[in-house]
């Protein structure tokens, strides 16, 4: 704490004795609740009924220098849902000095950086995923030609308050090449990215103490065609499964996405495909799949249509990049599938166009991939695409309209079959799976002077799971800067009933936003009043402040 | 005691420095092509800078209903909204598509790994300011129907 004051103090200082040059900026965020039991859900509030996560940001910039520091604090817990090690701990989490000209970017101490899509390197930041995976080191960014850009890497990845046992270094070139060989309307990007992990194997003959990474990838627009491919090699590694080696072979671990569009005014259409095998990629071996996404290295989300309705967030796919042998219930290399979006606008001198008609339309399709698998000797034969168990299956429609200026609708449809392993936890393809159907008719009403209301009614039918849901959203804006809303999601196809209300309400202006509510969360996306954030499920009140400087 | 000095310090930080400077990031255009955001309104226009996600349903919302008038504020105050998409891996390539499908006729840039956003100190999405000379003159996060009309009264106000 003594060390936030000083160094609060000396960033202060100068900052008043520099502020006609230079400038300053920042953020404060805090998020707090108060747990209470409800025996309604089963939920019994932890000790810490009270927690709260602050974030507060500073930052400096003078001239080419900008330096800044992020201080958090978890007190006296923080909140439901994330990392247990975070209880308690307040301190400067990280802190960054940078340069930038022209030629060069460098960054000494924390750093955020992506290469590619982020397949195989992402250090990023998601407060609502209680995820920071900044790596503390040192980036050097060289602008070569305005055409070529190569990123230089080398630090080790925050885990909560602390580091990383691994350290991560890593190189990136992107070349345009379209725009040095001249090629006009074909714009054509390359890329190459390696990355490597160093760990100390504390004397396990059998296990590599580096595994590198290895990736190209190619991104190509012509006209109103686009796509590009990456594809990725990791070394050979051992697996882990909750902190214990799992195996006494070693596997390497491939990735590759292919995405390819299509798009004119009023319409568009992109198709996405990904192959995962072993490709799990965490600073720390041992934090292999942990449950709180701490020390990942890359980025491979599920290629979902993310949705944010209530019913929609309840069956929700996670990506399976990971390899297991060690039993006949649990044999897996990792996933492959791809999806699929469309999106339409009618013209406006059609009948459809004249009110507004909007279509967007997607299917995805997961599944693990198709390997023969021989337990005993360790060893499993892929297939690269074949037909493996499938995980996930979704379509789903949102029609838009737009009535006249004061009534718009918005219908959405979706049919989600599940994986009962991938939706709600165990061994995956082996479960069975849970069909669902869900509706939703979202209603807006416009007043004047920014009143509006708007309503929302929702169904879920599935036989599997918790059987039928139905839910509802009313929610109310004075003006654009005040609101409030009542939601409530009905379980009443299971045996208790449960009932998840919900009811609050949110201030905004300019740099401030103030926001309340009480109820019980389900957990998932929520999305009221302008703002959607992932909310762990609890029962209790909580408030968010956030203000920008 | 601690923790009172030290929000004590930093209100009035806040209330001293309560700063508009647009600040400096390199992100992409849809070519794939680096752009500092130091260039997007160093022309002294006015420009609507807009974050969005393409799962961000109030986001849509926003640029969809802005996008019916979008046509008329260009005409009589020459403002250009620029829509920098926040969606990571997962979700950009639908970013294209959309844009498109929608038929938008915003400038779209593209902030994957949220450098814009954090230098912005945006928790959420959507995020919707008004720009001038790189300064910050306007600033509102969320979106409720109606927010664009109240947008647009600040641009005309600024632009005479």
């Amino acid at each position: 704490m003594k060390k936030v004051s000083t160094l609060l103090f000396l960033l202060g200082t100068f900052m008043v004795s520099a502020q006609e040059q230079g400038y300053f900026y920042g953020e404060l965020e805090t998020n707090a609740q108060y747990l209470q039991d409800d025996s309604g859900i089963g939920f019994e509030a932890p000790d810490d009924k009270l927690r709260a996560n602050s974030y507060l940001q500073l930052n400096y910039n003078y001239g080419k220098i900008t330096a800044g520091l992020q201080y958090e604090a978890y007190l006296p817990s923080a909140l439901l849902g994330y990392d247990p090690m975070l209880n308690g701990g307040n301190k400067i989490a990280t802190y960054y000095v940078n340069y930038r000209d022209e030629k060069f970017d460098i960054t000494a101490g924390y750093f955020y950086e992506q290469f590619g899509s982020g397949l195989i390197l992402r250090a990023w930041e998601d407060r609502q995923l209680g995820i920071n995976s900044a790596l503390r080191g040192i980036r050097t960014k060289a602008y070569i030609t305005k055409d070529l850009d190569v990123t230089v890497l080398y630090g080790e990845q925050r885990n909560g308050f602390d580091l990383s046992e691994g350290v991560v270094q890593g190189a990136d070139a992107n070349l345009n090449l379209g725009e040095v060989l001249g090629f006009g309307e074909l714009n054509l990007n390359l890329g190459a990215s390696f990355v490597s992990r160093y760990q100390t194997n504390n004397n396990l003959p059998d296990v590599p103490n580096t595994v590198n990474a290895y990736g190209g990838r190619m991104d190509f627009s012509y006209r109103n065609f686009y796509g590009g491919i990456e594809a990725i090699a990791k070394d050979n590694d051992v697996i882990v499964n909750e902190g214990n080696i799992a195996s006494p072979q070693l596997f390497d671990g491939t990735a590759m996405l292919v995405n390819l569009g299509w798009s004119q005014r009023g319409m568009g259409i992109n198709a996405t495909f990904r192959r995962l095998e072993n490709f799990s990629f965490y600073s720390d071996r041992y934090a292999e799949g942990n449950i709180y996404n701490q020390q990942m290295i890359n980025y491979i989300p599920a290629l979902t249509k993310q949705q944010d309705y209530l019913l929609t967030n309840i069956y929700v796919y996670s990506s399976q990049p990971r390899l297991f042998m060690s039993s006949e219930a649990e044999k897996r290399a990792g996933e492959v599938g791809s999806q699929v979006d469309f999106f339409y606008t009618f013209d406006r001198k059609t009948t459809l166009g004249k009110y507004g008609t909007r279509i967007a339309a997607n299917f995805s399709y997961w599944a693990g991939i198709d390997a023969d698998f021989d337990l005993e000797g360790q060893v499993y034969d892929p297939k690269f695409i074949g037909s493996g168990p499938r995980y996930y299956q979704d379509f789903n429609i949102e029609i838009k309209n737009r009535w006249s200026s004061l009534w718009q609708t918005a219908i959405t449809y979706q049919n989600v079959t599940i994986d009962k392993g991938a939706a709600l936890g165990g061994p995956l393809g082996t479960q069975g799976d849970i069909k669902a159907n869900i509706a939703v008719l979202d209603v807006t009403r416009r007043f004047t002077k920014g009143k509006a209301l708007r309503a929302e009614v929702q169904h879920l039918w599935t036989e599997q799971d918790r059987k039928n849901w139905a839910a509802g959203v009313l929610e109310y804006n004075f003006n654009s800067t005040f609101g409030i809303y009542l939601t409530d999601s009905y379980n009443y196809g299971s045996d208790d009933k449960p009932h998840y209300y919900s009811v609050g309400g949110s201030y905004s202006k300019g740099n401030t936003r103030f926001s309340m509510n009480y109820g019980r969360q389900r957990g998932g996306l929520l999305c009221v009043g302008g703002v959607c954030r992932y909310v762990p499920e609890n029962t209790g009140l909580s408030a968010s402040l956030m203000v920008n400087f | 005691m601690r923790k009172i000095i030290f929000m004590t310090f930093f209100m009035a930080i806040t209330a001293m420095t309560a700063q508009s400077e647009f600040p400096s990031v390199d992100i992409k255009t849809l070519d794939g092509k680096s752009i500092n955001t130091k260039e997007l309104s160093s022309d002294g226009d006015i420009k609507i800078i807009s974050l969005w996600a393409t799962w961000c349903v109030p986001c849509l919302k926003e640029l969809d209903a802005i996008s019916e008038v979008y046509p008329d504020w260009q005409d009589e105050t020459g403002v250009e909204l620029i829509a920098i998409s926040v969606d990571d891996s997962r979700t950009i390539s639908r970013v294209r598509p959309m844009i498109n499908g929608k038929d938008w006729e915003y400038k779209i840039l593209l902030d994957t790994n949220n450098d814009l956003k954090r230098a912005l100190g945006a928790s959420t999405v959507p995020l919707t300011l008004i720009v001038k000379d790189n300064k910050i003159v306007h600033r509102h996060s969320g979106y409720s129907p109606g927010a664009e009309l109240e947008l647009y009264e600040k641009v005309l106000e600024l632009s005479n």
